[in-house]
C-alpha cells in the first residue's frame, strides 16, 4: 500500500483514526436511523421511494449513457463531461453493487433471527414440542461455534492446508462433522423424498382423462423414453438400424424415426418455442413490475 | 365397479427397491450422448494447457446426486487438461464449502491416478461468495478485478494476497479474457448469468440439474450458450465421452459414441478411470423410469376398466 | 480421532439422520421431527457462518477496515464509509417492531431498486438473441429431407438451403411461440374466434412443454433418490462397515 493511497476516504488499516472514523459514521447512522424513526407516516413512502429510484437509476443511466471509447484510467484525464461522468459511472458500479450485496448478506440474518425468535419463545413458554425446539437451537449454535472455530483456526494458521483432512483437529473435524456428515446428507435425503410423492401421484393422477392430458402423458413417456439409454438403444439400433435401415444410409424418412431424433425434434421445435412463449411472459410480467417499483407506483404498505 | 388400487407404501417400498438393488450389479448401458453434452465437451476438451477459466458453483446437499457428479467430471476434465480455475458462488453460503470439499475429493482421485496434485492458489482460487446473485454475476460482468481484488488467499510462500494477484487470475483484466464460463447450478444463476454475462461474447457452459433441462435448452439452441450437461444423463454423457472418446472409430473403424452436431474427433482420457455418479446411477435411473411408466400404464388401464364398469352398471 | 473412525461415525450418523427424514413416508413421528429440527438448526447456523466467513468478511469487512499481511503491513487502506451500511442494515430488523417496520423497507428499498435498474438490461439480453434466433424461414427451398454428409453434396450447400422439413419446423416453431403467447397476453374474455383457436392450441402445445418438464423432472428426483440408496448400501455399508473396494 503506498502513502499517497491515504486520504479523508481511506485511512490505514486499523489505524486509531480509522476506528474513529468508523465509530463516527455508525452514530452517524443511527443519529439518522433515530431521525428516520420521527418521520412523519406521509413521508414515509416518497423516502423509500426516492432511495428505492436513486438506486435503480443508477443501473438504467450506466446502460444508457455512452462510454468512453479507448479511454485509458491510469494515463488519461477524462475529455468533457460525458467521459467525467462515463468515468464516474464506470467507478461506481462495483461500488453499487457492493453495497447491494453487503444489505442483501445482513438480511440473510432476519430468517436466523426470526428462528431463533419463534423457537426461544416456544421453550420460554413450554409450549407442545418445546424440547425439539431445543435441539434446533443448540444445534444451530453448535454449528455456530465449530463453524467460525473452524473459521478461525483456518485464518490464524494459513501455512497449514486444512482442505487435507489429516490436518484436521477436533474443532476442524466437528465441523466436518456437522456440515458432511449430518447438514449435507439431510439437505439431500429432504429434497429427495419429493420423488416418492411424485411417483405415488403419477400413479393416481397421471391419467389419459383429457386432450390435454393426454398431450402431457405422450410427450412425458417420450422424453423418460428419451433419458434412458438402453431403451433408445433398443429401438434406434436394434429395431430400426438393423431392421429398416439402408446400409451406409444416414438421412432418410425412416432415420427421423428413431427415439433419439424424435426427442430432439419435440424439444427443438415446441418444447423450446412453449418454454421461450412461458418465459417471455414471465419476463415481460417482472419488467412491468420493476418498472413500478421503480418509479414507486407500487401499491401497498405505509 | 371399484377398482382395487395399490397402496402408497407399496409404491414406495417399489421405488426404495428400483433404486437399491440396481446398485448391487455391475450394469453397462450404452448411451448416445445428446447435442448439448458433445458441445459441452468440445468446450471442455478445446481448453489448453495454462487457459484459464471461471467456475460458478451455486448448489449444495439438496442435489448433489446430479450437481456434485457433474462438477466431479468438469474438474477431472480442467485437472487433467492442466486448466487453471478461479471458483467463485452467489447463490447459497454452503456452495462454497460444498465445492471445495469437492475439490479435496478431486485431488484425490488425481492422486491415486497418478497425476499431480492441483494446488490452490497456483493451479485454482477460491474467488468467494457473493450474495444477491444477480447484482454479484452483473458486477462480475462489468468488472471482474474490481469484484475479485479483496478476496485474499494464501500464496505458496504463505502470504496473503489478492487473488487477482495469484497466477490463475494475473492475467485476466475482464471477464472476456477467461477462456470459459462456466456455472455448475441448481438455481436461477444460470438465468443471471445469460442476462448479464451472454452479452461479453465470451464462451459460456451449464450444468444444471434435470429439473432445469427444458429452460436451458431455449438458451442454448437461441446459441446464448455453448452447451450444457442436464442432469444424470449428462453426467453419463460426459462420463462415456471421456472414456470412448467423441466420433473416435475403434481398430475396427466403428464409432461407437457419436454425434451429428458436433462432428470434430475429439479424444477422450482412455485407459484412466473415468467413471463417477454417471456411470454409477444410470443404469439404476432405468429401473426408476420403468417403474415410473409401468404405475402410470397400470394407472390408467385402472381408470379405463372402472369408467368401463361405470358404463355398464 | 483416528480419520477412518471418524469417517464411519460421520457416515453412520448421516446414514441415521437419513432414514429419520425417510421416515416420514410411514408418518409423522417423533424420529423425523428430531431430524428436522436438527436439520433446520444446522442449516440456520451455517447460514449464520457463511455470511460472514465467506461473504461479509471480504465484501465489507476488509473493505472498511483495510487488510494488512501476515506481518501486519498495510495492504490496502480502510474506507471507512463502508460502515454507513450497518446502521442502514440493521434497519431490515425493523420488521420485527410494530411501530417502526416501515423502516425495514429502506435497506429493501435499495436493494430491490438495483434489482429494478437492471431490469431492463436484462430482458433484452435474455429475449433479444431468443426473438432473433426464432426467426426462421418457413418456405422451402429444396428438396424435403436435408441429406446427410454421405449423400456427395457440398456442406455449405446444405446449410445455404432450407428443406422443406426444415421449413415445416420452422413454422410449427413459430406457431408454437405465437400460440402460446397468446394464451399468456390473451388471458382475459377474448370473443374473437381466430383468437379463441389459437388460445386453445397454444393451451395444447404449452402441454408438450410441460410434460417434457415433467419428465426431466422425475429424472433429477429419481436421481436424488438413487443418490440417498447409493450412500447408505454402498458408501456406508459395503464400503465403511465391510470394507468393500
Amino acid at each position: 500500500m503506498k502513502v499517497n493511497e491515504i486520504n479523508f476516504w481511506t485511512k490505514v488499516p486499523f489505524s486509531k483514526d480509522l476506528w474513529m472514523m468508523v465509530i463516527l459514521t455508525i452514530l452517524v447512522g443511527a443519529l439518522i436511523v433515530f431521525g428516520l424513526s420521527k418521520a412523519p407516516s406521509q413521508a414515509r413512502r416518497p423516502i423509500i421511494w426516492i432511495l428505492t429510484f436513486l438506486s435503480g437509476a443508477f443501473f438504467v443511466l450506466y446502460q444508457y449513457w455512452p462510454k468512453a471509447i479507448n479511454f485509458d484510467k491510469n494515463t488519461q484525464l477524462p475529455n468533457g463531461g460525458i467521459e467525467k461522468v462515463a468515468d464516474f459511472l464506470n467507478d461506481s458500479n462495483s461500488i453499487v453493487g457492493t453495497i447491494a450485496q453487503v444489505l442483501a448478506a445482513f438480511m440473510l440474518g432476519l430468517g436466523i433471527f426470526s428462528i431463533l425468535k419463534i423457537h426461544g419463545t416456544r421453550i420460554a413458554k413450554r409450549q407442545r414440542d418445546w424440547a425439539f425446539s431445543v435441539v434446533l437451537i443448540v444445534s444451530l449454535l453448535l454449528m455456530v461455534f465449530l463453524g467460525y472455530g473452524d473459521f478461525h483456526i483456518r485464518e490464524a494458521t494459513k501455512t497449514i492446508d486444512f482442505d487435507n483432512p489429516e490436518k484436521w483437529g477436533a474443532i476442524n473435524m466437528g465441523r466436518d462433522f456437522l456440515f458432511e456428515g449430518l447438514l449435507q446428507q439431510m439437505d439431500a435425503a429432504m429434497f429427495s423424498i419429493i420423488a416418492f410423492f411424485i411417483l405415488s401421484a403419477a400413479y393416481r393422477a397421471f391419467r389419459a382423462r383429457s386432450v390435454e392430458a393426454t398431450i402431457l402423458l405422450g410427450t412425458a413417456l417420450l422424453v423418460i423414453f428419451s433419458l434412458m439409454g438402453g431403451i433408445a438403444y433398443l429401438w434406434d439400433t436394434k429395431f430400426i438400424d438393423e431392421h429398416f435401415a439402408k446400409p451406409g444410409v444416414t438421412h432418410d424418412l425412416i432415420q427421423n424415426l428413431k427415439l433419439a431424433e424424435i426427442s430432439k425434434w419435440i424439444r427443438g421445435t415446441f418444447q423450446t418455442p412453449a418454454i421461450t412463449g412461458i418465459k417471455f411472459g414471465i419476463g415481460l410480467g417482472t419488467l412491468s413490475m420493476a418498472v413500478r417499483i421503480w418509479l414507486g407506483l407500487e401499491k401497498g404498505g405505509k | 365397479m371399484k377398482i382395487k388400487t395399490i397402496p402408497k407404501y407399496t409404491v414406495y417400498l417399489l421405488l426404495v427397491l428400483a433404486a437399491s438393488i440396481p446398485l448391487f450389479f455391475d450394469i453397462k448401458m450404452p448411451n448416445k450422448p445428446v447435442d448439448s453434452s458433445a458441445a459441452t465437451f468440445k468446450s471442455l476438451m478445446t481448453l489448453e494447457k495454462g487457459d484459464t477459466v471461471l467456475l460458478g458453483t451455486d448448489w449444495t446437499g439438496s442435489t448433489r446426486g446430479e450437481s456434485k457428479a457433474e462438477l466431479i467430471a468438469i474438474l477431472r476434465i480442467l485437472m487433467r487438461k492442466e486448466v487453471k480455475f478461479a471458483m467463485w458462488s452467489s447463490a447459497d453460503a454452503q456452495s462454497p464449502r460444498c465445492a471445495q470439499d469437492v475439490i479435496t475429493e478431486v485431488n484425490a482421485m488425481m492422486k491415486k491416478e497418478g497425476s499431480r496434485e492441483y494446488k490452490q492458489w497456483e493451479d485454482w482460487v477460491q474467488a468467494g461468495f457473493y450474495p444477491n446473485s444477480d447484482v454479484a454475476i452483473n458486477n462480475v460482468g462489468q468488472d471482474v478485478k474490481k469484484m475479485f481484488s479483496p478476496k485474499r488467499g494464501t500464496d505458496s510462500t504463505g502470504k496473503l494476497r489478492s487473488v487477482m494477484e495469484s497466477p490463475v487470475l494475473e492475467k485476466i483484466q475482464k471477464i472476456e479474457d477467461f477462456k470459459l464460463v462456466i456455472d455448475v447450478t441448481a438455481s436461477k444463476t444460470s438465468d443471471f448469468h445469460v442476462q448479464f454475462i451472454s452479452s461479453h461474447k465470451v464462451p459460456m457452459i451449464f450444468a444444471v440439474t434435470g429439473v432445469m433441462v427444458p429452460e436451458t435448452d431455449v438458451y442454448y439452441n437461441s446459441g446464448q450458450i455453448a452447451g450444457f450437461l442436464g442432469g444424470l444423463k449428462g453426467v453419463y454423457d460426459v462420463e462415456v465421452m471421456m472414456d470412448k472418446g467423441l466420433n473416435v472409430p475403434d481398430k475396427d473403424g466403428k464409432i461407437e459414441v457419436a454425434s451429428t452436431k458436433v462432428t470434430d474427433q475429439i479424444a477422450g482420457f482412455p485407459g484412466k478411470d473415468n467413471t463417477g455418479s454417471g456411470s454409477k446411477y444410470y443404469p439404476t435411473l432405468h429401473f426408476a423410469l420403468a417403474l415410473m411408466i409401468v404405475l402410470v400404464v397400470i394407472g390408467n388401464v385402472e381408470m379405463a376398466m372402472a369408467r368401463k364398469g361405470a358404463k355398464n352398471s | 480421532m483416528n480419520l477412518e473412525l471418524y469417517y464411519a461415525l460421520s457416515k453412520a450418523a448421516g446414514v441415521v439422520v437419513t432414514v429419520g427424514l425417510f421416515s416420514v413416508l410411514y408418518k409423522e413421528n417423533k424420529f423425523y421431527r428430531f431430524c428436522e429440527h436438527l436439520f433446520l438448526g444446522l442449516a440456520a447456523g451455517w447460514a449464520a457462518v457463511g455470511v460472514w466467513t465467506e461473504s461479509l468478511h471480504t465484501i465489507w469487512y476488509d473493505r472498511m477496515m483495510g487488510t494488512v499481511d501476515e506481518a501486519g503491513k498495510a495492504q490496502s487502506g480502510g474506507h471507512w464509509i463502508y460502515a454507513a451500511l450497518l446502521p442502514v442494515g440493521f434497519m431490515s430488523y425493523m420488521v420485527f417492531s410494530k411501530k417502526h417496520n416501515w423502516m425495514a423497507r429502506v435497506p429493501l428499498g435499495i436493494v430491490l431498486g438495483v434489482w429494478s435498474g437492471q431490469q431492463i438490461q436484462a430482458y433484452f439480453d435474455t429475449y433479444g438473441p431468443q426473438v432473433r434466433a426464432g426467426m426462421k424461414p418457413i418456405i422451402g427451398t429444396s428438396g424435403f429431407l436435408v441429406p446427410g454428409a454421405d449423400s456427395g453434396i457440398n456442406p455449405q450447400v446444405i446449410a445455404a438451403n432450407v428443406y422443406w422439413s426444415q421449413a415445416i419446423s420452422n413454422f410449427l416453431f413459430m406457431f408454437t411461440l405465437v400460440s402460446v403467447l397468446s394464451y399468456f397476453l390473451f388471458s382475459f374474455e377474448v370473443k374473437n374466434k381466430i383468437i379463441l383457436k389459437v388460445n386453445i392450441m397454444g393451451r395444447y402445445l404449452l402441454m408438450i412443454g410441460f410434460g417434457a418438464i415433467f419428465g426431466t423432472t422425475v429424472m433429477m428426483r429419481f436421481t436424488l433418490v438413487i443418490d440417498r440408496m447409493y450412500f447408505i448400501w454402498n458408501e456406508f455399508f459395503y464400503k465403511t462397515l465391510f470394507h468393500g473396494k
